[in-house]
């Protein structure tokens, strides 16, 4: 019985860790492809959000939100480059590990990162092949509507691997594009954001992601579809919308970075202030010496065993040190019984 | 004057993106030994965070937060494993690279993990040469307190790295420790943190972490050493105190789920 509480009273025993993750998914649990098709069959949204690491993963599970995109937005959000392009393959398979370890529940979708799929058709079928092998991925997302994606996307779906397609600004591609910049702002522009989308579909992609494009653009791409549209920064007539995490939860608070939240993102809290706030007070209780208070210095010694030490101390000649475990236990004392 | 309202409009135009890292750090700005060694002559508590990500390492730097640690306990707040051992060091490098471009101001200390440094001394001296080269680290902290890590410890300062110590438990012991078990509750326990940070400092650590000990334990190493201790679950009596910022922001949402009340978004 004793023994039992004082298992409970310890903190951290592997045995009732939480990061063992999620427990064992059941088949009905994970939303797969059905469940989306019926959504959009329905006419009900789809929800996407992205995460990169465990606890993210943990929050998005327990939301209820259908997709988890572990996106390519990593190299910005989480490793601080200026773009997308950074970040390697086995970075994103780390980030996708951590992941699938939190959430059981939404369909997980990888990204394929800039320089893993552009080279071949079976360069792509590679990467795509370790983000569900090594990365625990349920599916993959690519970007661009070239011939060459087209076919990317065409032998990883002939692989058996989901693809989520993604046209209008692909941030892979700010080289050609001149920047992050909305595209289908003209007619020849807004055109082949169809066009690409349905060659896509076409290619036999389950979903297509449509970015920065302007409202009218995509309730085009998504009525000539069959398949969802997922926008972001599109407008309100897609099958579904995503976001990236940190933008959402208003992450970053700091009045330089404020200045980068996408302006076509909601901020839904303002998670980077009450961040700021803790580890300021933190701060402030370490340094008025107000923490740890005794609640929060849970591991004893007895009496008779710190008599010991303090002994044991002093014949190593180091009677500072057995008077600061003494004093030390008798304000504890002092403490307990005040 | 149109393009330049139209450019100003435009969201995300790389050229204004903050993802290009904090400023270019002036030699006057990130926290150094001397700085510590000041704060600990003061006796002003050195305070110490975790943090893993480009943002995270951001928040610490805002905060004014001493010491900035990049844990192998991202292997379970990360990672989500049940334990810190199984991250790598290129897994560290990946987590200190972002880092180090979140933080300019604190001190930027590198956890070596499980497996990068204790098979030999010159193992050691070279995960943590890559914790500073590759990594973007200012010093690396290892546990535990056998001969052959004083021995790595040493050898890790003769090639220029700052060390911190850790003694009390060590995580990636838990395999002969049998568990997440506080340390230092008997007398020969209690004995041996003191004995071993006193070693630690010996071989040239500049500070010692000391993690679940009781708080008379943490207080004889603390009265014992000319240099700082800092504390985990170790009582009041530290030099100054570290804290896992993940634990931290966990807590705060279990916090809100209790009290509905809050608003806490």
């Amino acid at each position: 019985m004793l023994r039992l509480l004082a298992r409970r009273l310890m903190s951290n025993v592997p045995e009732s860790t939480v990061y063992g993750g999620p427990k064992p998914q059941s088949p009905g649990r994970r939303v797969t492809l059905t469940h989306l098709r019926q959504k959009h069959r329905r006419g009900e949204p789809i929800t996407v959000v992205t995460a990169y690491d465990y606890p993210s993963a943990a929050h998005v599970d327990s939301s209820g939100v259908d997709v988890l995109l572990v996106g390519d937005s990593a190299a910005m959000v989480i490793h601080g480059h200026d773009t997308t392009l950074p970040i390697s393959l086995d970075d994103m398979l780390a980030h996708c590990r951590a992941v699938a370890r939190g959430a059981s529940r939404p369909l997980l979708v990888g990204d394929l990162p800039f320089g893993s799929y552009e080279s071949s058709a079976s360069e792509a079928v590679n990467s795509a092949v370790r983000m569900l092998k090594e990365g625990g991925m349920d599916a993959i997302k690519l970007e661009g509507g070239a011939p060459s994606r087209i076919s990317a996307a065409k032998a990883i779906v002939e692989a058996g691997i989901a693809v989520m397609g993604h046209v209008g600004l692909t941030p892979q591609a700010i080289s050609v594009l001149g920047g992050f910049r909305p595209q289908g702002k003209t007619v020849a522009s807004a055109v082949k954001v169809v066009e690409t989308a349905l060659a896509l579909q076409e290619a036999g992609c389950f979903s297509i992601v449509l970015e920065c494009v302007p409202a009218p653009v995509a309730a085009a791409a998504t009525a000539a579809l069959q398949i969802p549209t997922i926008g972001i920064g599109a407008g309100p007539f897609c099958s579904g919308q995503v976001l990236v995490y940190h933008d959402l939860l208003g992450m970053f608070q700091h009045p330089h970075h404020a200045k980068v939240t996408p302006k076509f993102c909601k901020q839904y809290a303002h998670v980077g202030d009450v961040i700021s706030k803790a580890l300021s007070q933190y701060k402030e209780e370490v340094e008025n010496r107000s923490f740890p208070s005794a609640v929060y210095t849970p591991y004893k010694i007895s009496e008779a065993d710190v008599d010991g030490f303090s002994n044991e101390l002093q014949k190593m000649g180091l009677n500072e040190a057995a008077s600061a475990a003494a004093a030390a236990a008798a304000g504890k004392n002092e403490e307990t019984a005040g | 004057m149109l393009r330049l309202l139209a450019r100003r409009l435009m969201s995300n135009v790389p050229e204004s993106t903050v993802y290009g890292g904090p400023k270019p750090q002036s030699p006057g700005r990130r926290v150094t030994l001397t700085h510590l060694r000041q704060k600990h002559r003061r006796g002003e508590p050195i305070t110490v965070v975790t943090a893993y990500d480009y943002p995270s390492a951001a928040h610490v730097d805002s905060s004014g937060v001493d010491v900035l640690l990049v844990g192998d306990s991202a292997a379970m707040v990360i990672h989500g494993h049940d334990t810190t051992l199984p991250i790598s060091l290129d897994d560290m490098l990946a987590h200190c690279r972002a880092v180090a471009r979140g933080a300019s101001r604190p001190l930027l200390v590198g956890d070596l993990p499980f497996g990068s440094y204790e098979s030999s001394a010159s193992e050691a001296v070279n995960s943590a040469v890559r914790m500073l080269k590759e990594g973007g680290m200012d010093a690396i902290k290892l546990e535990g307190g056998a001969p052959s890590r004083i021995s790595a410890a040493k050898a890790i300062v003769e090639a220029g790295i700052a060390v911190m110590g850790h003694v009390g438990l060590t995580p990636q012991a838990i395999s002969v420790l049998g568990g997440f078990r506080p340390q230092g509750k008997t007398v020969a326990s209690a004995v041996k943190v003191v004995e071993t940070a006193l070693a630690l400092q010996e071989a040239g650590c500049f500070s010692i972490v000391l993690e679940c000990v009781p708080a008379p334990v943490a207080a004889a190493a603390t009265a014992a050493l000319q240099i700082p201790t800092i504390g985990i679950g170790a009582g009041p009596f530290c030099s100054g105190q570290g804290y896992n910022e993940e634990e931290n922001v966990l807590e705060l949402k279990i916090i809100c789920e209790r009290d509905p009340s809050t608003r806490c978004s």
